[in-house]
């Protein structure tokens, strides 16, 4: 029998309160720092295609998790930016469970010339959704773009 | 008890650096391609991966593992991730050996990676929630507060003065000059620049410490008919061992590492080892700490209790001396990634056993050696011995 079953103002019981005081520098690496600027500077979305089994990793990896296979300079070229709707939701609530006014559209892509495959918002859409319909990355103008997976505003259906 | 034997066939390490450009899957892949290629391997050879990395909170990522996997070969493959906070560098070779002696595998990619550099403010601040709350946490501890604590009672009990303890430090820098892939190496450091060295908690000074690291380390371990077949060379994995002692780490004899002594214990009966001093040729203790290496080097039964500091006066624990300690350099001087730098030490075994550590080479043929880890709340002792 536990203390709290029996406790009419749970508060009551003695508790102490804590938190781990860290945050985090998460470093993009080498593929993905050269990713982030060709986004940023020129953008365009870049993958590596590995020369041992042809897949091709979008964002651009350093190496192939298949085979090992070291994806050097040689391997990297742009895809899309049309790519292949694979799935889709609308979402109604928040990351507290808080109910949204309007839903947010997520969507996993498929660009064109990739293997992988992307998770990215969806332009609220004015008609019906399919698998494998075709969209299109949307760009942040230049000047607002940071370095980021969110310089691609979003995708949207053509 | 019926189990094959298992070899190391091959190892492969980046560099120690104190902040890397390459996230940890990168650094992991690297380790990864370097061991398969010293030994001639492909990925689809692995039979399977075992995945060592300490706490979460240093890369940021929750079960870790998983986000590491990409970099550690696991697609597609049975995988697991074993977790023994500091001592899990020198767990995990032995997960890998009990993958294999088992017969479920023939082969195992063993790959230990840690970043700490993500972690802000300080890495420490990771380590807040370990202590008890009933007890600790309100006082604000970190985890320099443990060692300093332990170090001073270690000190009083043999009658040990700072300058027996820096020695440690000063001959393990030394050692990882010689080490291609180390982050602190120094020809030239002394005793007086340990003694002269900022107090952080006494009496730990700023060198009796190893530093903030990041790196990642492989190994490629085969059953024997695989292993014959790879190398001429291979290095036998011939006993492993874990105790861990009570978490309320206070009550625990400050002076002497009982729970070192319980897996040496086992790892020395599976090893056939009767009289440690005399069979084992090099060690590689677990050096966060200067202080630490001797405290384990009487754990593992090298020496008698106390007597590691006059042992190491006498030069007996040099890279040329009749026992060979950290010739590495160890986590003082080649740097401390948690687990990357435990699994660091059976790869220095591995290349000493084997004629093969350049500079760093321990002269007089090698047969026998024993690397150790420590972690957990301080607790555990993880030791593998291995052989040619």
């Amino acid at each position: 029998m536990s203390l709290l079953n029996n406790l009419e103002h749970p508060t009551d019981a003695r508790i102490w309160r804590g938190d781990l005081p860290v945050y985090h520098r998460y470093t993009a690496g080498v593929a993905g720092e050269k990713f982030l600027r060709a986004l940023k500077d020129q953008g365009a979305v870049y993958g590596t295609r590995c020369p041992t089994c042809g897949y091709v990793y979008v964002p651009a990896r350093l190496y192939c998790e298949r085979d090992a296979t070291h994806l050097d300079d040689s391997t990297w070229a742009p895809v899309g930016p049309a790519g292949a709707l694979v799935s889709f939701s609308a979402v109604w609530v928040d990351l507290d469970g808080k109910r949204l006014d309007a839903p947010q559209w997520v969507g996993l892509v498929r660009l064109k010339g990739a293997s992988s495959v992307l998770m990215h918002y969806l332009q609220t859409p004015t008609g019906a959704l399919h698998a494998g319909m075709t969209v299109q990355a949307v760009l942040k103008p230049a000047n607002e773009r940071v370095g980021s997976i969110t310089d691609i505003a979003y995708f949207k259906p053509l | 008890m019926s189990m094959r034997r298992v070899a190391v066939v091959g190892a492969g390490m980046t560099k120690f650096v104190r902040r890397s450009q390459e996230t940890g899957r990168e650094l992991s892949w690297e380790a990864v391609s370097k061991a398969l290629e010293s030994c001639e391997m492909s990925l689809d050879q692995m039979d399977c991966v075992v995945m060592g990395s300490a706490p979460d909170a240093f890369d940021g990522v929750h079960m870790k593992a998983e986000w590491l996997s990409d970099g550690a070969g696991a697609w597609g493959k049975p995988y697991m991730r074993g977790y023994v906070g500091g001592g899990t560098g020198v767990f995990a070779p032995a997960q890998g050996w009990y993958h294999i002696a088992s017969g479920l595998f023939d082969t195992c990619l063993v790959v230990c990676e840690e970043r700490m550099s993500p972690t802000q403010p300080h890495p420490q601040a990771a380590f807040n929630s370990i202590f008890d709350n009933f007890t600790e946490r309100a006082l604000g501890p970190n985890l320099l507060w443990i060692f300093a604590l332990e170090m001073n009672a270690y000190m009083n009990r043999y009658g040990l003065k700072k300058e027996d303890i820096a020695l440690v430090s000063v001959k393990n820098k030394r050692n990882a000059a010689d080490h291609p892939a180390s982050l602190l190496g120094d020809p030239n450091i002394t005793v007086q620049d340990v003694l002269n060295s900022e107090v952080l908690a006494w009496p730990v000074q700023r060198l009796d410490v190893s530093p903030i690291t990041d790196g990642a380390v492989a190994l490629v371990l085969a059953a024997e008919p695989v292993a014959r077949r790879v190398t001429p060379k291979p290095v036998w994995i011939e006993g492993v061992g874990w105790c861990l002692d009570t978490a309320y780490w206070t009550n625990r004899d400050l002076s002497y590492p009982t729970y070192v002594e319980e897996a040496a214990r086992m790892a020395y009966k599976m090893a056939g080892i009767k009289e440690p001093r005399k069979e084992i040729h090099i060690a590689e203790p677990y050096d966060p700490f200067d202080y630490k290496e001797l405290h384990h080097l009487e754990g593992l039964m090298l020496f008698g209790k106390g007597q590691a500091p006059e042992a190491t006066a006498r030069g007996v624990t040099q890279r040329t001396g009749d026992l060979p300690v950290c010739p590495s350099g160890g986590l003082l001087g080649v740097g401390n990634p948690i687990a990357a730098a435990g699994l660091m030490k059976i790869a220095e075994l591995f290349w000493q056993l084997r004629g093969e550590a350049g500079k760093r080479q321990v002269p007089g043929d090698p047969r026998r050696g024993v690397a150790q880890a420590w972690g957990d709340l301080m607790q555990v002792g993880t030791v593998v011995v291995m052989g040619k």
